[in-house]
């Protein structure tokens, strides 16, 4: 393949779909300064090459097909996918910008955009696949009852206004055995492909004969291909190539078919003046012509290029789309003249292809777009050459590749001036380029010097190195790709596999509990993670787990800062059905202070730094991420963050129940810090006052700690037995309620077997950070004083948070040191306060209290004054 | 009656919503369609229809429900059937469909039935009243759609079950005049419910199919030959319900069965009659052409055809308006290859060339050379003027038209034009004779109709298009000489007629088969003509330049190419007779007079040979070459037979 001398200038770019142009439709059309093109979306778009800018967006209703150029009223023909013809006026359309120019931003569009809208529509036509257009006469073609219907129609002159578009007449055909009778649209994604030749003569010649892509063909060939008839009627010709590979030709000025006047399409008997000429077998993507014998014509009459060029083209070309291409050419022997047929056989597939004026071709496949040459004289001169290489056409075609790829539609400007012509090119990624082209003849034979060899040849050598110096690295870059899209696809199927399962069980569960276990001497407090990953893919290297340890806000602390700790478990490989415990301490009874309730969420991280190779220092870049104080785990900042579970942690969990409690020596220092609100105080403050319930919100500044030697502080609730019975139904067979009630309450404690045993209805245990707590529950009889607020003035020392879960099942939750729980009727709203609250939420839930729970919270209020607060242990 | 349990009600509510929808939508149908043309009205409601009928359809089919159902789907059918132009594809699905809600409600399965035989079954089945009259009214829109697609057996099969469903007791009409008809004119009409209106009556359906069916029926005898029949049917339907437009055609089918039985006269009544419904209906007026053309009125031929051309020029023949009334026309129902060639469309261009060949034919050479001229520039006027070479089209190849308009030519004597025309035949038809034209002289298969010019097809019709391009050439030639001849520049004409025959050489005749078992291939004979014409030309212009000699060889020539050629016999007389050779000449000319009943039928002698008469184009040539000087030539051989034997 030789290379043909270009330069390659981007001009714009368009939007295109994501897998790219598809050829066929996209087209690209030139007409003076500048540029047409559709790109097979509903957008036809005027670009101005001098100014390279985009002068306007034209919106259609529907894909567009086919766009077609009028260039004497300036109009643009476009048609659009099963709606029909729209026509619209590119001088009106200018008009109406500076119009809106003037206006300031009126119009709704602001950029130019132009609506094509219903008005515009011409031929409404459903069946449409293409039309051409021949001066102010539309040619379409369309496919309805199983035959191909050639129309030919007459535009309105300018000057008259608004006449309706007058049929002159119809021809309906149907090449070869089946047109495509699946339905009313085109069978395969190939329209068929219209194109009109002129004959020299050919009416209405004189002044500007526009036919976009259309050609004045050469006598001989114009009588031999299309008959006598055609050529002394002077009739232009439409030449179809179908999908099916059919090239036919119709005489413009002969288009009807037998049938009667009442439109009846009973077309049986004759053959209309459709000739095939020829038939590809494979769908036809390009008609055209060509001049080829320039050089011939130029030794006779080197100096009147001029009249050469009106001569027209002596070569019409084929082109189907998996590389066949025919070219008919006329040749004077001397017995007769014939047309010569001749078929090549390019590389395929050939997406879209263009001629200009002169004998070449240009074709563009997916990987490059190619120039063929036509031009092939004959030159041998001694009778046995004559013999072996008969005719007037190239035995076979030489490509010749200009190095631009995945080409979609080719047009060759009409701008070009001075021999040099330039190719439009629209990309199948929508970027419009030209390409200029210089003739074969400019191409520089010039012979070397030995010592311009050399530097030739230093030169090669030299960019031999920079190749394979460029082929390692670029190696290397796919490589790295490959791997990163290995892993990208890995870390899409986790992603897909948890989001896609948002209410139902988790493939990838992290369970979170709390323990009490023995860590270097001493008791404390512990949460181990279990990570089980039940899907069916692994989770590879890269992967994060995350622990954020989060305090609960508190409604109490109007200035709480939330306070939370992540760890990080980086996770080497977790096959399908494997697990991984992690196990992190909460802290001792000594040393930390325990803000119970904690909330513990889980997520799975994976840093798309490190998919890029470049992510050596992730974990620090993690933190980074996840500062101390974010509230909620960073989603989606450079990485893909997706959350496992939360899990709050409470009092009630982090009871330690045992035969011994802690010795004395374990009881916490008396409090010397004053603790930022605490909640206990602020209830133990409001409960002793005596005040409104709703005094909590006031926020009013705690009191000071007590020193420690107070009367245990006890908290009792009043909760409807009902409610209970109801709530517990499924696990209070046989047991009384207080025990059931207990039960439920320590359901997620591991450490209170004994409950499971016996009938208890009380119990007692120790708190993470050493006060000792003790739960009771026992039923009460009607008539103890049901109060408004619920808590008697002995219910001292609790907090209680509560929060209902769907209606029917109640859950809890405490609100900070002390335990409880309050519940509400089913019925209560959602919009229960999260946390703390001293009265009674709705005023149903109180109503009939025939079960008083009580918890003496005897050691709560000792251990109020805590040592600072809990940080990361991660670090 | 019992069966009315098994389909569960819908509520009354729904079907009175269903009702009143329809009701709503016939009722602004009604009011649109006094306003003007209905097409985009009529596509509206049609959707609107469909809607209801596919809600209705969403639950499962009703007894209660099912009279509303068929009803709506007739009404959606109409605006169907109507707003298409003629085919109606979807339609007899929709119909089944219909059919099988009524089995489904029924409690019965119609699956795997042909749709006769989804018909027998329902109405079998179907013994509630209230579902009688949409059935039947069904029944009428089914007919039509067989109507339409020409199921004339299937149409009569309804019927027959339509009217023994209505009276049992009746005995199925048989044979007697023609059964649809009468089956179609027993059947009697459901009346129109007060609950549910329809947009076309199921009254107005039964005219239009009577009409349509006595008009497709006449149609078809009159393709098949029976002549008769067909009259009967025609007039049959003349006399039934439809549109002005309709009526002339029928009147015209009518005037074309009445010239084939050989009454032309009662032809031109029913084209009068044709005219007078729809003066629009200028099939009409070709057809009274061709029929004073039988007649020999070439007056009134010519006037018919001027004012065909007329009409054809001032408003062309715009696309089919329907009228807005009906929504099933006639027009719909009845589709023949037989009517679209009786009523094929005249292009202006057809009409001015059959004007231009019948006044050349009868010898009106003025008004022939300006319809030729007229014609001529009609094809220059662009492509609105439509040239319709197809199989159908009254023109016939455009050479053959440049040679005629140069015979006119000629004979009106604008000889310098003739040339002019012919010359254009000349350089059109240079590139496309080969040198050597090899043919058989007898062809093998008849031939073939229109000679097709596939570029990659066969080499036969390749072969027989260059022979044609070598028959026109060879006349423009032939007409050229002539034309030289009478500018009485001889040189010019011997050498137009020296090329005629240089080109005849070009052709090589060779005999393939062991005997001559096909006829002579027509251009093959005519290609002989035109050698002898060109010999005979040649060589009167030789003896007017005084060179006898040459002469005397074309005429030989010429007589050996067609032995009993009287002109060229009497050529060659004269021409021995100024050589001198006066006894020969007397022989031969004994010789002649003694076949005179041979001189006399030339004409037809030669065209019953040949089994075609020569072109138009031709005929002035044989003019100019028969002898002009019989009398003198007779008188002075006599003279000398007289003085020899004495």
């Amino acid at each position: 393949m030789a290379h043909v001398g270009h330069r390659v200038d981007y001009l714009a770019g368009f939007c295109c779909p994501v897998g790219g142009l598809v050829s066929g439709k996209p087209r690209v059309l030139c007409h003076e300064n500048e540029i047409y093109l559709s790109n097979g979306s509903e957008f036809v778009y005027v670009y101005d090459q001098e100014g390279k800018v985009l002068k306007a967006v034209y919106k259609c209703p529907d894909q567009v097909w086919h766009v077609e150029l009028l260039p004497v009223p300036r109009q643009l023909y476009i048609l659009c996918a099963h709606s029909g013809i729209y026509c619209v006026s590119l001088d009106q359309q200018s008009r109406l910008m500076e119009q809106t120019d003037g206006d300031g931003q009126e119009s709704n569009c602001p950029s130019g955009v132009f609506p094509v809208d219903s008005d515009a529509c011409i031929f409404p036509d459903s069946t449409l696949c293409t039309f051409t257009l021949l001066n102010n006469f539309v040619i379409t073609l369309s496919q309805a009852q199983g035959k191909w219907w050639m129309k030919l129609h007459e535009l309105p002159h300018p000057e008259q206004e608004s006449p309706p578009y007058r049929q002159i007449s119809e021809v309906g055909f149907c090449p070869g055995p089946e047109p495509g009778d699946e339905g009313d649209s085109p069978p395969s994604r190939f329209l068929p492909v219209l194109c009109c030749a002129s004959s020299p003569g050919t009416v209405g010649s004189g002044e500007g004969l526009w036919c976009s892509g259309g050609f004045v063909l050469e006598e001989p060939l114009f009588s031999l291909l299309f008959g006598i008839d055609a050529a002394m009627l002077e009739s232009p010709m439409i030449l179809c190539g179908f999908p099916d590979g059919q090239l036919c030709s119709v005489p413009l000025k002969a288009l009807s078919s037998s049938q009667a006047a009442d439109g009846c399409h009973d077309v049986s008997s004759q053959d209309p003046p459709v000739k095939i000429l020829h038939h590809l077998e494979e769908p036809i993507v390009f008609i055209g012509a060509l001049r080829t014998e320039r050089r011939a014509a130029e030794e006779e009459e080197a100096e009147d290029e001029q009249l050469f060029g009106d001569a027209g083209c002596d070569c019409v070309v084929a082109v189907g789309h998996y590389g066949k291409m025919v070219a008919v050419k006329a040749d004077q022997r001397e017995e007769a003249t014939v047309p010569e047929l001749r078929e090549y056989y390019l590389r395929g597939p050939i997406l879209c292809a263009a001629c200009g004026s002169g004998s070449r071709m240009y074709y563009s496949t997916h990987s490059d777009i190619s120039a063929v040459d036509l031009d092939w004289v004959n030159e041998s001169s001694d009778p046995e050459d004559v013999e072996s290489s008969t005719g007037v056409l190239p035995p076979v075609l030489s490509p010749a590749s200009l190095s631009i790829c995945s080409v979609v539609a080719l047009s060759l400007s009409s701008r070009a001036s001075e021999g040099e012509s330039e190719l439009l090119a629209l990309s199948a990624k929508g970027r419009l380029m030209t390409c200029g082209l210089c003739s074969p003849e400019e191409a520089p034979p010039a012979r070397l010097t030995p010592a311009e060899a050399g530097r030739r040849i230093k030169e090669l050598l030299s960019g031999i190195g920079n190749a394979s110096e460029r082929v390692s690295f670029l190696k290397k870059a796919v490589d790295q790709k490959n791997r990163a899209l290995a892993s990208l696809n890995q870390v899409m199927n986790v992603s897909a596999a948890l989001l896609s399962s948002q209410e139902g069980q988790k493939p990838i569960a992290c369970t979170v509990t709390a323990n009490w276990s023995c860590l270097l001497l001493q008791d404390a407090v512990t949460i181990s993670c279990v990570l089980e990953n039940c899907s069916e893919y692994s989770l590879e290297e890269g992967w994060t787990l995350c622990v954020q340890l989060l305090a609960s806000p508190c409604a109490l602390e109007e200035e709480s800062v939330d306070s939370g700790t992540t760890f990080t478990f980086p996770i080497d490989q977790l096959l399908p059905g494997n697990k991984r415990e992690l196990t992190l301490p909460l802290g001792s009874a000594a040393d930390t202070k325990l803000d119970l309730p904690l909330t513990i969420s889980c997520a799975l991280y994976y840093s798309l730094r490190d998919i890029l190779g470049s992510g050596s220092d992730s974990s620090e870049a993690l933190d980074d991420f996840f500062p101390d104080d974010s509230p909620i785990l960073s989603p989606d900042r450079e990485g893909i963050c997706l959350p496992l579970s939360e899990r709050t942690i409470d009092m009630l969990q982090c009871l330690r129940f045992e035969s011994s409690p802690p010795g004395p020596a374990a009881s916490p220092p008396a409090a010397a810090l004053p603790a930022p609100t605490d909640p206990v105080e602020t209830f133990l403050k409001v409960s002793k006052e005596q005040a409104e319930p709703d005094g909590a919100k006031d926020g009013e500044q705690p009191h000071a700690p007590g020193d420690g030697n107070l009367p245990p502080s006890t908290a009792s609730i009043r909760v409807s037995s009902e409610l209970l019975k109801n709530a517990l139904k499924s696990s209070s067979s046989g047991v009384p309620l207080s025990c059931a009630t207990l039960r439920w309450l320590l359901a997620e404690n591991a450490g209170a077997e004994a409950l499971r045993s016996g009938e208890v209805a009380s119990v007692r245990g120790a708190a993470p950070d050493g006060g000792e707590v003790q739960l009771l529950v026992r039923e009460a009889r009607k008539g103890l004083a049901p109060r408004r607020n619920a808590l008697g003035p002995r219910a001292v020392g609790a907090v209680l948070g509560c929060r209902t879960e769907p209606p029917g099942q109640l859950r809890c939750r405490d609100g900070s040191r002390a335990s409880g729980w309050v519940a509400g009727p089913p019925s209560t709203n959602p919009g229960l306060p999260k946390c703390c609250s001293c009265c009674p939420p709705a005023p149903g839930w109180a109503a009939s209290p025939d079960v008083l729970v009580s918890l003496p919270a005897r050691a709560v209020v000792a251990s109020s004054g805590g040592p600072a607060r809990h940080t990361g242990l991660g670090q | 009656m019992k069966r009315r349990r098994r389909g569960e009600a819908p509520e009354p509510g729904c079907l009175r919503a269903w009702a009143a929808e329809s009701e709503a939508l016939a009722g602004r149908w009604r009011a649109a369609r006094g306003w003007g043309p209905g097409g985009a009205a009529a596509r509206q409601q049609r959707g609107a229809f469909g809607e209801l009928l596919l809600r209705m359809r969403g639950l499962p089919a009703a007894l209660t429900t099912l009279p509303l159902e068929l009803t709506v789907l007739y009404n959606s059918l109409l605006f169907a059937m109507g707003a298409s132009d003629c085919a109606i594809n979807g339609e007899s699905e929709e119909i089944c469909q219909g059919l099988l809600r009524v089995l489904e409600a029924l409690g019965a399965s119609g699956q795997d039935l042909s749709t006769e035989e989804l018909w027998q079954k329902v109405l079998q089945e179907v013994t509630v009243e209230e579902l009688q009259a949409p059935l039947h009214r069904l029944g009428a829109l089914q007919g039509a759609w067989w109507l339409a697609t020409n199921r004339l057996g299937s149409i009569t099969g309804l019927f027959r079950l339509l009217s023994s469903a209505e009276d049992p007791g009746r005995a199925p009409c048989s044979g007697g005049k023609n059964e649809l008809l009468s089956l179609l004119k027993a059947w009697k009409v459901p009346a129109e419910g007060a609950s549910v209106s329809l947009v076309q009556s199921a009254e107005d359906l039964k005219e239009i199919l009577c009409t349509a069916a006595a008009f497709l029926q006449g149609l078809q005898e009159l393709e098949a030959g029976n002549l008769p029949a067909a009259l009967s049917l025609l007039e049959e339907a003349a006399g039934g319900f439809c549109s002005k437009r309709v009526l002339a055609q029928i009147y015209t089918c009518l005037s074309c069965c009445t010239q084939q039985m050989g009454k032309p006269q009662t032809a031109l009544q029913h084209l009068k009659r044709a005219l007078q419904v729809d003066f629009q209906c200028l099939p009409a007026l070709s057809h009274a052409a061709a029929v004073y053309h039988e007649l020999g009125e070439m007056d009134a031929e010519l006037e018919a055809l001027a004012v065909l051309y007329e009409a054809l020029e001032r408003n062309p023949p715009a696309a089919a308006s329907t009228t807005p009334y009906c929504l099933i026309q006639i027009e719909h129902l009845v589709h023949t290859p037989a009517l679209a060639s009786l009523f094929r469309h005249r292009h202006p261009s057809e009409v001015k060339y059959l004007l231009a060949q019948r006044c050349l034919q009868d010898g009106r050479v003025a008004d022939a050379v300006e319809h030729y001229l007229d014609f001529l520039a009609l094809l220059q006027d662009g492509l609105q003027q439509q040239v319709p070479l197809d199989g159908g089209s009254a023109l016939p190849r455009i050479p053959e038209v440049f040679l005629e308009a140069a015979s006119a030519l000629e004979q009106a004597g604008r000889h310098q034009d003739a040339i002019t025309v012919c010359e254009e035949v000349v350089s059109r038809t240079a590139d496309l004779i080969p040198q050597v034209l090899r043919v058989e002289e007898r062809s093998e298969q008849p031939e073939c109709p229109s000679p097709g010019t596939e570029l990659a097809g066969g080499p036969l019709s390749q072969k027989r298009e260059s022979l044609c391009c070598l028959v026109w050439r060879t006349a423009a030639y032939l007409h050229q000489g002539w034309a030289w001849a009478m500018l009485g520049k001889n040189k010019e004409a011997i050498t137009q007629f020296s090329r005629c025959l240089g080109d005849l050489l070009r052709i090589q005749l060779y005999q393939s088969g062991v005997e001559p078992t096909g006829s002579l291939i027509p251009e093959v004979n005519l290609l002989q003509k035109i050698r002898l014409l060109s010999l005979v030309g040649r060589g009167t212009q030789f003896l007017e330049l005084g060179k006898h000699r040459e002469a005397l060889l074309d005429f030989q020539h010429g007589l050996q190419i067609s032995p009993g050629d009287p002109a060229a016999a009497s050529y060659l007389v004269q021409a021995l007779w100024k050589l001198n050779r006066k006894q020969e000449a007397a022989a031969r000319w004994q010789k002649l007079s003694e076949s005179p009943a041979e001189e006399d039928g030339q004409q037809e002698g030669l065209g019953r040979r040949v089994a075609r008469p020569y072109p138009l184009y031709l005929v002035s040539c044989l003019k100019q070459a028969t002898f002009p000087h019989n009398e003198s030539l007779a008188r002075n051989i006599q003279d000398y037979l007289r003085t020899a034997t004495t």
